[in-house]
């Protein structure tokens, strides 16, 4: 039964999914020098309200996290603790090359190379950085994910939490962020699915 | 006339107050105040010399009290390790002035110890917990040198010039399963920990 639900896509999600792809709310996390990007790509030059994505300032409320620049390990254990808060289905999208292999700051001593090593991304945005234009062409290709059905990386982090908290621990030391990860993938009927 | 000269205000030196000084007349009175002779000016508001170690903190408290350089603008710190030292620069600013005076103190880089100036200036823990924590430079006295920006850091200080930040950054952090090569062009042939893939797999 939870065999099925997983794999094979009800009438229901369907329309779970299509009204979910309409309303995409976006906790922007500004670091480094991305956040510049964001201003023309809100306002009325690229209206990235016509596609139902809208700032949010919660991290509870929100459904992206844009992440858009280079994380320290500083910022990263912030950023652990606000993906926590969200409330699944909850799509992690990497901004610029700082995301994906630590771009110009390759050979710092203190900010991370792959985020996706210790969240789950389920889209990144290449270039240093991207224009308006490929963040509207990214979140369009977002949304037809979240229609198909596959944007699901999201369940990866319960899934597989013991890669992402053994990487992270790999990185601080000692993390506690006070969230019951496990009990969140057994809440959202992730983990207890794959048994 | 008198009415308008400043009475000195609670705490504040009298070497403060009054007409402003040009750079002969700071380092007369550095002379004349802290019996330091070697400064010299870099320009008309810009004077800068080299003190000793254990003299720092009675000059600092000279010129403070006595000089009228209020402000202890920063601290920094260069490390010279061919030299086998750190050399320490203080830059004190005054308000009556408007010149900045640098006091340079080269300390040994093995046993990377100073004497803290809290007890003068309470703001410059915040410099010398930053370069506790980059340099490793310990400041007797000091109460505080918790850590300041690197909260998770479990390395050596990282601005030291023996500290290789591509090799540190190799060990400690997962790169992509590709192997980039653009970093060997630009930086002419690193080979470093190319073969470890590094961190927690």
């Amino acid at each position: 039964m939870a065999e099925k639900e997983l794999t094979q896509r009800s009438a229901w999600d369907k329309v779970l999914a299509n009204l979910r792809k309409r309303s995409l709310w976006m906790l922007h996390y500004c670091t480094g020098c991305g956040a510049v990007e964001l201003p023309p790509t809100m306002t009325s030059r690229f209206d990235m309200e016509r596609f139902g994505i809208m700032p949010m300032v919660t991290p509870r409320q929100a459904d992206i996290l844009l992440i858009t620049g280079y994380l320290s390990v500083k910022t990263l254990k912030r950023v652990i603790l606000i993906y926590e808060q969200m409330v699944a289905p909850k799509y992690v999208v990497g901004f610029g090359s700082c995301t994906i292999n630590g771009g110009m700051y390759w050979n710092s001593y203190t900010t991370i190379k792959a985020l996706d090593r210790y969240l789950p991304v389920e889209m990144y945005l290449a270039g240093c950085m991207p224009r308006p234009e490929a963040i509207i062409t990214g979140f369009n290709s977002l949304i037809d994910k979240i229609a198909k059905g596959e944007a699901n990386s999201w369940k990866d982090y319960y899934e597989n939490y013991e890669f992402y908290h053994k990487n992270q621990e790999h990185v601080f030391g000692d993390i506690e962020t006070h969230h019951d990860v496990p009990a969140d993938g057994k809440y959202f009927r992730v983990v207890e699915a794959k048994r | 006339m008198s009415e308008l000269i400043r009475t000195p205000s609670a705490g504040r030196p009298l070497a403060a107050l009054g007409a402003a000084r040009g750079a002969d007349a700071i380092m007369a009175a550095i002379v004349a105040e802290t019996g330091s002779a070697e400064f010299h000016a870099k320009g008309a508001r810009r004077v800068e010399g080299q003190v000793k170690a254990d003299a720092l903190h009675s000059f600092a408290a000279a010129m403070k009290s006595r000089v009228g350089f209020e402000h202890l603008s920063a601290i920094s710190c260069v490390d010279w390790i061919a030299q086998g030292e750190f050399e320490l620069v203080y830059h004190f600013w005054s308000y009556r002035d408007n010149c900045l005076v640098s006091a340079h103190v080269r300390i040994d880089r093995a046993t990377a110890s100073m004497a803290t100036i809290t007890d003068l200036w309470m703001p410059a823990s915040f410099f010398e917990r930053d370069i506790h924590e980059f340099f490793g430079v310990v400041f007797q006295g000091n109460t505080d040198l918790e850590r300041y920006i690197l909260t998770d850091w479990k390395g050596p200080p990282p601005m030291r010039k023996d500290f290789v930040s591509r090799d540190f950054a190799h060990e400690h952090f997962q790169y992509k399963d590709y192997e980039p090569t653009w970093d060997e062009m630009i930086e002419g042939g690193y080979r470093g920990s190319r073969d470890k893939t590094g961190g927690a797999e």
